[in-house]
């Protein structure tokens, strides 16, 4: 909390939490949020959420990107300015312009209360203008993926005491135990520093800080809220709809008399190539960590493949030698490079590298 | 923020891209109705409209499945899930509507496996089904396996499928838009109601221009805040699907996602429709406990049992022949009765807290298919509440899950006001899904019947409204359509101006300076700031602080009121007064804090940011005030029921009164309620014993 840059900021929500403090505890023992679970180390403690914040400037970014003396207009010259790869012409000029800062909150939180539960109590208790994505609060409908600690990963899936710095751990390491040697933030203050020791004589756990921004990749709008367009466009580009693949082999003979009444047969074990395909939720996780999509290369992106791996292992379809060809393409697997950084953070279990690697290898296989 | 930017015209506009708007969308495009003005070279447009984007639509929570007597696994009869439906919802159900629910639901289902939803499968490759709360045999005889399933994520391969043959058929969206006015001309007969705001001026207007559309009054447009650009758009069309979803964030435990917040019923009563039956709201049991997070059905329907404190299967007591399996609403209230009792047990994540939880155990259930057919479930719990339910069992409690009532239409999708006892449509606005009342789930809902109702008369709209599109582009001279647009436009804009006006109130930023300058007295300052960082924002590629104007924050300061304390407070009000059970003094006390506390707050508010773009705050307040109006109807409609039925449960009125209330509740928002006489065509109400 000693960066000049936060003063304010920092003065004002650490002011919040000293001058109410029963507000902030009643608010974070009822609702949604979690209370502690005995069994596991989740008692109330502080954690200081440092949050990217974006708000656009009012009127068509066009016009003011083009206006000269405008103090923004150099930034966009400065590669290193960009926030994204140098690489990311695409990005660049579709940024839209606006102010860029960071902002500290500080509350009292459980460890097993969700990112999301944390940012619904800032909006409630101390910031409603705060700007971010969330809907159904259990991980199924893909809208809150944002940036923790610079993993990317849904709010209502991340724990605090998950991404935190665990309050027994050892000073100086962050989550996964490694230590930060340096920061983007290395204006003078390292996260390090911030993190408040238990107080004297009483056990309130410090889970130190927990960093989000937007997803990495997309074009911020406001806040943590990223343009997703160009990720929901490229997998329509792929037609991700069903195509019969017409009625003689796959549909059941028992009642031949009315179409429409007739499912198409598909037996467990041919649901189950492609079941999990159908489980993703758009969520644009994959796509952030991929340093090949996240980089703003021309690629057609993970999400995307995903989708049409989907219909064509589903047997019901009867496009798949199109499809297949539809994504070899340069900009199509082409561009992958089975890096598998896509696997892993997938909320929903998709191991998205793998199933790349298959198509590349069922489209030689076909040629 | 700049001014109505877009006067655009659409045959038709479906607001809410779940379930029951796509399946609408798809049954227009996809009719022959369209199919022939294709070929005349008149293509109608049509504008799907949701304030999420497209996908994040709450039908893709649904887990456990959706029912159809197919009979894939075993025998079964459409009429037996007639009678089920009638059954569950207490015989306050009209008839003919459930009839068509159960006859058409194979169709159903089998269009969805057309569309793409991966159902899970038998071994000989058919649609698997599975045992579902109140469907049965033999007219109640045993439980029969009808809800198709596909693992425990059926909304979520539903929802997908439909947007993907959206997309096949090319159809419009507009997404992260949110519908603020329904404009709607209700006509001399309502001429009460329709002294709001600009809709009578427009009226008036319409009449100065002499153009004759006051023979047939109905729908002339909406209008919407684009949330992105934060602007208001006026949208001129004669045909309005509202399709908006539940309102199940009036309750503060809820399995419902943030937004369903009652758009769609509050736009209706606000332009001086009624709603049905809206005190009818179904409590899933199981809830994870302390989230209202859903554990789906199918938890019970593989074989989990609920528990009391001392670990006995209590529902053998309450429903000896279904047990778990029996109707929501039974299963609620004996659980709501075991805590009554002192059996119940506290949330293990606040062991001292209220013991208003029961067990659910799920160890009975092989751990392999708990994998394979509860994978959502099992996941849920270990995320949320840390535990393993093969081994360990699992804290719940009743959740506000699904609003019985709404919007009131026909079995053809068409709203209608009930008045001096007839059903009065208005022309062009169709309502589809949980927001509508069709009135199939009366007094509480079957599982599996939702997703089922939001498709099937989805469509079924859908197909009124080719129908409607087909024979005005038919019939109508272009001229006379070209001045009746005219008289719309003026309409919509008239609400539109209106609403701007709103807008600008609540950010401020009408008094501070002209509007394409909303943001320039704290721009001297800010580019001040963003100087004096560059450096470090240079050399870390982050600007690390700003403020807002320092006016900003002293106002910050004085207004703690916002959107969202008055959101929870309003859920915790109306737990109190109506989730599960209720009472007079208990309604009539929630009534009071609403009308004197939170309603006269939510006027007050205004946005603590004047930044239009991807405002959340000005959609909260709009959202809140919803609430606020649906949670009056709701109370007074609840208020006005002396008896108990389905899962609406009054203590002061126990039971079950035919001679005074088989009968649809409608009410408006003034508070005035009308009762409808319940359709019985095939069964006469009988007691409903599980």
């Amino acid at each position: 909390m000693s960066a000049e840059g936060i003063h304010i900021h920092t003065r004002q929500s650490q002011t919040r939490v000293e001058n109410e403090p029963a507000a902030l505890n009643k608010a974070s023992g009822t609702g949604t949020n979690s209370t502690p679970n005995p069994a596991e180390p989740t008692a109330a403690g502080l954690l200081t959420l440092r949050i990217s914040r974006f708000a656009p400037h009012t009127g068509a970014s066009q016009s003011q990107a083009q206006r000269s003396g405008s103090p923004f207009a150099t930034r966009r010259s400065n590669p290193f300015a960009s926030r994204r790869s140098p690489f990311a012409a695409r990005t660049s000029t579709n940024r839209i312009h606006g102010r860029h800062w960071t902002q500290e909150y500080s509350l009292r939180v459980h460890g097993n209360e969700t990112i999301l539960d944390c940012l619904l109590e800032i909006q409630r208790h101390i910031d409603p203008t705060l700007a971010f994505r969330h809907s159904c609060g259990h991980g199924i409908c893909g809208a809150d993926a944002v940036t923790i600690n610079g993993t990317a990963a849904l709010l209502c899936t991340s724990s605090v005491a998950e991404y935190a710095v665990h309050p027994t751990g050892k000073r100086g390491t962050d989550a996964s135990g490694f230590r930060r040697t340096a920061t983007e933030n290395d204006d003078g203050e390292t996260p390090q520093a911030n993190i408040r020791t238990p107080q004297d004589g009483c056990d309130i756990p410090d889970y130190g800080i927990i960093e989000i921004k937007p997803l990495a990749g997309f074009t911020v709008l406001r806040d943590l809220i990223v343009d997703t367009d160009r990720m929901m466009n490229q997998i329509r580009s792929l037609k991700p709809y069903l195509e019969s693949a017409g009625h003689e082999d796959h549909v059941d003979k028992r009642m031949g008399e009315e179409h429409d009444m007739v499912e198409h047969l598909q037996r467990p074990e041919e649901l189950e190539r492609y079941e999990r395909l159908t489980n993703c939720i758009s969520c644009g996780i994959c796509e952030a960590s991929c340093p090949v999509y996240s980089g703003g290369e021309a690629f057609v992106g993970p999400a995307a493949l995903i989708t049409a791996s989907r219909f064509i292992n589903d047997s019901r379809d009867g496009q798949s030698t199109q499809r297949l060809q539809s994504i070899q393409t340069n900009d199509g697997i082409n561009a992958c490079q089975s890096i598998r950084a896509c696997s892993r953070p997938c909320p929903q279990g998709i191991d998205v590298g793998e199933e790349i690697w298959r198509l590349v290898t069922e489209a030689n296989e076909r040629q | 923020m700049s001014e109505i930017t877009v006067n655009d015209k659409y045959d038709a506009v479906i607001v809410g891209a779940g379930a029951a708007g796509l399946s609408a969308a798809l049954a227009i495009s996809h009719s022959t109705q369209f199919e022939r003005l294709r070929e005349q070279g008149k293509e109608p447009r049509i504008l799907v409209l949701c304030k999420l984007q497209a996908l994040r639509s709450h039908t893709g929570s649904a887990e456990g499945g959706i029912a159809a007597s197919l009979g894939n696994v075993e025998h079964d009869d459409w009429h037996w899930h007639y009678y089920d439906t009638v059954k569950g919802g207490d015989w306050l159900v009209d008839q003919d509507a459930a009839r068509i629910l159960a006859e058409e639901a194979p169709r159903t289902v089998i269009s969805l496996e057309h569309d793409g939803v991966a159902f899970s499968r038998t071994q000989d490759g058919h649609i698997a089904q599975r045992k579902f709360g109140g469907h049965t045999a033999d007219f109640g005889r045993k439980p029969v396996r009808r809800a198709a399933y596909a693992a425990d994520r059926i909304g979520h391969q539903i929802l997908y499928a439909l947007w993907q043959q959206c997309v096949h058929a090319g159809i419009e969206f507009a997404e992260e838009w949110y519908v603020t006015d329904l404009v709607v001309e209700t006509g001399p007969a309502s001429l009460g109601t329709k002294i709001k705001n600009g809709i009578a001026n427009a009226a008036e207007d319409i009449a100065n221009h002499a153009v004759d559309v006051t023979d047939e009054p109905g729908v002339q447009g909406i209008v919407a805040l684009d949330t992105r650009s934060g602007t208001i758009h006026s949208i001129v069309t004669n045909n309005v699907l509202l399709a908006t979803g539940g309102a199940g964030r009036l309750f503060h435990t809820t399995s419902n996602s943030w937004d369903l917040t009652g758009d769609g019923m509050a736009l209706a009563l606000k332009a001086g429709l009624q709603l049905e039956d809206i005190e009818f709201m179904q409590f899933h049991p199981t809830g994870l406990g302390h989230t209202g997070i859903l554990l789906s059905e199918a938890a019970r329907g593989e074989g989990g049992v609920l528990r009391n404190a001392e670990g006995e299967a209590f529902m053998e007591r309450y429903a000896p022949e279904h047990r778990d399996l029996a109707a929501r609403d039974v299963v609620s209230r004996s659980i709501m009765a075991e805590i009554d009792a002192g059996r119940g047990i506290p949330d293990p994540l606040d062991p001292t807290g209220p013991k208003d939880c029961v067990w659910l155990d799920m160890t009975g259930i092989d751990a392999g298919r708990m994998n394979t057919a509860l994978p959502q479930v099992f996941e849920t719990i270990r995320r949320y509440a840390g535990l393993d339910p093969t081994v360990q069992w699992i804290a719940v409690k009743p959740t506000a899950h699904y609003t019985m009532g709404g919007i009131p239409i026909t079995t053809e999708g068409h709203v209608y006001r009930w008045t001096k006892g007839q059903r009065k449509e208005v022309k062009g606005l169709y309502a589809a899904g949980e927001c509508s009342c069709v009135s199939v789930h009366g007094a509480n809902r079957l599982g599996g019947n939702s997703l089922l109702d939001a498709c099937l008369f989805g469509e079924r709209a859908g197909l009124s409204i080719a129908q409607a599109v087909f024979s005005r582009k038919n019939t109508t001279e272009s001229s006379d359509d070209e001045r009746l647009c005219e008289a719309n436009n003026l309409a919509c804009e008239r609400v539109a101006m209106k609403r701007l006006q709103d807008m600008k109130a609540l950010l401020r930023s009408d008094t501070v300076c002209t509007p394409s300058h909303a943001s320039s007295p704290s721009t001297t300052n800010s580019d001040a700031a963003q100087t004096d960082i560059s450096r470090a924002e240079i050399r870390t590629g982050a600007v690390t602080a700003s403020t807002d104007s320092t006016a900003d924050n002293a106002g910050h300061t004085e207004r703690e009121d916002n959107p969202y304390v008055l959101l929870q407070q309003l859920g915790t009000i109306m737990d109190e007064a109506l989730a599960v059970r209720c009472d007079g003094d208990g309604i009539q006390s929630a009534l009071d804090q609403i009308e004197n506390d939170l309603a006269p707050r939510s006027e007050d508010l205004i946005a603590h940011d004047s930044g239009a773009s991807f405002n959340q705050e000005l959609t909260a307040i709009w959202e809140l005030r919803n609430l606020i109006t649906m949670a009056k109807a709701m109370l007074n409609a609840s208020s006005s029921r002396h008896e108990s039925r389905g899962a609406f449960h009054r203590n002061d009125f126990t039971g079950r009164d035919d001679d005074g209330f088989l009968a649809h509740s409608m009410i408006d928002q003034n508070g005035s309620i009308s009762w409808q006489p319940v359709h019985i065509v095939d069964m006469p109400p009988k007691q409903r014993v599980y």
